[in-house]
């Protein structure tokens, strides 16, 4: 199929980019971990409170984090004007949009694991037992991040002010993922673990929704 | 009459905030027409 | 134009006779007294925003596929007219609050959606205004504008199914339902004047934005000239 393979060749674009550099991974990381040691000096969490809090402020960093790293997406591609070779080059423009945040996603997810054994270190919170339902929910959350994200980052790429203006679109839209993310990690990690498969599908729906929504109208936010 | 305080500030505030942004609305096209005009003036001029 | 004086009139006699009516015709409320009159106004303009939000993103979508300017300024006429709206709902949701239940706020679904859609909304203005070329920035706010309006219901239950451990004070005894019947006519004529109203604002707005593009026009014409 077409679209596959054109977003097969775009996505080892995307990822050799990266690699070459890995400035962004490692400054995501770092922003993650600073983030998070920020919390713990503000609200100084107990034991039982990191159970409690402790997700809730990793999702929150990633957030945060992701509203960083999302800048460059469409920006590089603004300032070295490969947009428009980038359209030619391919037949479905959604292939773009796919590379990039399937790219987005792994970005995110890789930094996610990374930063996992500290998050479980600093807040005292064992994260082994339920480590596979764990990274599903960091994958459908990363996932709907990046969705939204690499939307709008295509939006504000576009206007002034555009490292304020990506937080400020972005955040508010992705409620729903800190809110589900969040309180599902947290019975995820309780002293008697539940799984929120409501939430795991929840998660998934959303991620369902802004895909298609980006796919129906994705073309429009590259047009020229 | 309980509480007759509060829903009167609500009502006070709600209907203000209403009012300003039509005062608003009615200056800035005022404005606008102004300049409407004004325009059309110079394009007359210029032709 | 004339259209406008008249609707104009219409609106304010209905709101004035909607505000009547909440404060005269309907009941005293046995449990909150007086203060409970502002459901009313507030949950009235509560769904006039939340349809005016919804005529925007018909809007957004239409613009997207017709690109006819016209459908821009009704998108950010009923944009600015929802935000007020809802800026309305938000400020005189707390002024009841207060007194009824103690406390300024809480995080419920209802409240909570509710100021997410502000943020998004303002997010939207604040889009706008970071755009200069116009249809560049037509284009990119009707497309956040319906990212925008998808998400809305997707945040309502987000909040609703995984935050309601606090109970949440109900702020109206049901919408409509198990209500006292004349009660229940005061609020369906509130509702049906704070959407006249809403109407009224949202043909300002548009003609104050159809007047801007005419500027616009004309300013391109001069330079030529």
């Amino acid at each position: 199929m077409s679209l596959l393979s054109n977003t097969a060749t775009l996505l080892g674009k995307e990822l050799r980019t990266e690699f070459r550099s890995r400035e962004l991974l490692t400054t995501t990381v770092v922003f993650i971990l600073v983030v998070l040691i920020l919390f713990s000096f503000a609200i100084n969490p107990t034991s039982e409170e990191s159970r409690e809090f402790g997700p809730g402020l990793l999702w929150l960093a990633i957030l945060f984090a992701a509203s960083l790293m999302l800048q460059p997406c469409f920006l590089r591609e603004q300032t070295n004007d490969t947009l428009s070779s980038l359209r030619l080059a391919v037949d479905d423009p959604f292939a773009i949009f796919l590379a990039k945040l399937i790219a987005n996603t792994l970005f995110l997810l890789l930094t996610e694991v990374l930063m996992l054994p500290l998050f479980a270190a600093f807040y005292n919170i064992p994260i082994l037992p339920k480590l596979h339902y764990l990274l599903l929910i960091l994958f459908l959350g990363s996932l709907g991040v990046s969705i939204a994200g690499t939307a709008l980052s295509a939006i504000s790429a576009q206007a002034r002010m555009r490292e304020l203006l990506l937080p400020l679109l972005l955040l508010p839209l992705l409620t729903p993922v800190l809110v589900v993310s969040a309180t599902v990690c947290v019975s995820l990690l309780d002293r008697e673990p539940v799984v929120q498969w409501k939430g795991i599908g929840f998660l998934a729906i959303f991620d369902l929704i802004f895909l298609t929504a980006l796919w129906l109208f994705g073309e429009y936010l590259l047009e020229e | 009459m309980k509480n007759l305080g509060s829903i009167f500030a609500a009502y006070l505030i709600g209907w203000g905030v209403f009012f300003l942004f039509y005062l608003s609305i009615a200056k800035r096209t005022s404005d606008l027409r102004a300049e409407v005009e004004r325009l059309k003036g110079l394009v007359a001029k210029g032709k | 134009m004339v259209k406008r004086i008249i609707l104009g009139f219409v609106a304010v006699a209905f709101v004035i006779a909607a505000a009547y009516a909440s404060f005269f015709i309907a009941p005293t409320e046995r449990t909150m007294g007086d203060i409970q009159r502002i459901f009313y106004f507030h949950v009235g303009s509560a769904w006039a925003g939340m349809d005016v939000f919804f005529v925007c993103f018909i809007a957004n979508l239409l613009y997207v596929w017709r690109r006819d300017p016209q459908y821009d300024s009704l998108g950010v006429s009923c944009a600015e007219v929802g935000l007020v709206l809802t800026t309305v709902v938000l400020i005189t949701g707390p002024i009841w609050a207060k007194p009824v239940w103690g406390i300024w706020w809480t995080w419920d679904a209802r409240l909570t959606s509710t100021f997410v859609l502000w943020l998004l909304y303002v997010s939207y203005l604040l889009l706008r205004s970071l755009i200069e070329e116009a249809d560049r920035r037509a284009l990119l706010s009707a497309l956040f504008g319906i990212f925008a309006f998808i998400d809305v219901p997707l945040v309502f239950f987000s909040i609703r199914w995984w935050r309601t451990q606090h109970p949440s004070p109900v702020i109206m005894g049901g919408s409509g339902s198990g209500l006292d019947p004349t009660m229940n006519k005061v609020f369906f004529f509130n509702v049906l004047a704070m959407h006249i109203f809403a109407a009224f604002l949202v043909v300002e707005r548009y003609a104050l934005d159809r007047t801007r593009h005419e500027v616009e026009l004309l300013q391109r014409e001069a330079e030529a000239a």
